[in-house]
């Protein structure tokens, strides 16, 4: 080693670098973040073929399908025609407010009419409201609605929380059934659950409704 | 770290146990960070680098050969990372002495310290002064004490560019200090 390469090595000795802060905490952090984000995309992207799928599967929007609108557990997709719709059908069983498998969300709090298990979550009653929950963890997709290509559909924000607004007469599919006729809906993601909710009010209501719902 | 014990971590970390992925970074994280603050020349900036380039070796851990040596391909993400960041951020502040002792301190010779210190400073503007190239293979072969074949990894040229690299700048830095 020459002269001026033992001299570089005393310099390293000497050189001002900042004690290296610990990394393993943050890294890991990310880490965990970055395989949610991803895991959500693969859930996101399934729910899409899913949706497609639907889609393609009914006779008239075949050939008209023209956007999609995603949150976790529910798609809707828009069509220029709708398929024939059957009337509501009945919500399912009725089972007292405490028989549910998770903690049921409430708007301020009130008891609703009555609670139905069925279509693979709860249906709450209320006069003028109707509320359904589900669990819509890994994999749950059990929400699909096709809108009309005149219903006004949007994105909007839920207190913080993804949602999508659907002002206006749409189908609604539920898993096993026919697709049903439904009025002006909000749907939302809170936590592990996501929340439809129907009602004859605009938008800014719905919202209000929504954001009341803990 | 022990080759075996290495590869039985990276292996574990591959099949998706975070204790052996933290394990990797935690031995590594102060190469990772030096690695970082020479080339960025930023504390913030090398922390951020760090950081980025252990979760990019996260992402990338099933594209990693069974068998090679983990550090180097580490140091090539980590390098990267802090090039692109002194790119990004253009002017790189070069780097410093430490604080030298005080005067009268026990057992330094004020004068001795005081000619050390400004040699030590004179060098350290001469290796600033080099090009890109030439400053960072100096920087990784004597400031980091990689191995030729580490700095190969890190700057992302052959090992014999780095033998041959090595020998121009150094030539050029004698050439600076006249």
């Amino acid at each position: 080693m020459t002269h001026l390469e033992l001299e570089l090595r005393d310099l390293a000795a000497h050189l001002d670098i900042p004690p290296t802060p610990s990394l393993t905490g943050v890294v890991s952090a990310r880490v965990v973040r970055r395989r949610h984000r991803r895991r959500m995309l693969a859930l996101a992207l399934a729910a899409c073929v899913a949706a497609l799928a639907i889609a393609l599967v009914v006779p008239t929007s075949r050939a008209s399908l023209l956007r999609f609108f995603h949150l976790r557990g529910a798609t809707v997709t828009l069509v220029d025609k709708l398929p024939p719709l059957t009337p509501r059908l009945p919500l399912g069983e009725q089972i007292p407010l405490h028989g549910v498998s998770f903690h049921l969300l409430l708007p301020s709090g009130r008891r609703p009419q009555g609670v139905y298990a069925g279509d693979g979550g709860y249906w709450l009653r209320y006069p003028g409201l109707l509320l359904f929950e589900f669990d819509s963890g890994p994999g749950a997709q059990i929400l699909k609605k096709a809108a009309l290509g005149r219903t006004k559909v949007e994105h909007v924000d839920v207190g913080g929380e993804p949602g999508i607004w659907i002002g206006g007469r749409h189908a609604l599919y539920l898993p096993g059934g026919p697709p049903r006729a439904a009025g002006h809906a909000l749907l939302w993601q809170y936590g592990p659950l996501t929340l439809r909710l129907e009602a004859a009010v605009g938008r800014d209501q719905a919202l209000a409704l929504a954001r009341s719902v803990r | 770290m022990e080759p075996a014990a290495e590869e039985s971590l990276v292996e574990r970390a591959r099949r998706g146990d975070p204790a052996a992925f933290e394990s990797l970074v935690l031995a590594y994280q102060t190469l990772a960070f030096r690695v970082a603050f020479v080339i960025a020349g930023d504390a913030a900036e090398a922390e951020e680098a760090a950081q980025d380039a252990f979760v990019k070796a996260h992402g990338a851990l099933g594209r990693f050969r069974a068998g090679e040596p983990f550090r180097p391909w580490l140091l090539a993400i980590v390098a990267n990372e802090a090039r692109n960041r002194r790119r990004a951020g253009g002017r790189r502040a070069a780097l410093a002495l430490r604080a030298a002792a005080e005067p009268g301190a026990a057992g330094v010779d004020p004068e001795a310290a005081a000619v050390a210190t400004e040699r030590r400073e004179r060098l350290l503007a001469a290796v600033e002064g080099l090009r890109e190239s030439d400053r960072d293979v100096l920087v990784c072969r004597y400031f980091l004490d990689l191995s030729e074949e580490e700095t190969a990894a890190a700057l992302g040229i052959a090992r014999g560019t780095v033998k041959s690299r090595t020998h121009r700048a150094l030539a050029r830095l004698q050439e600076g200090l006249g």
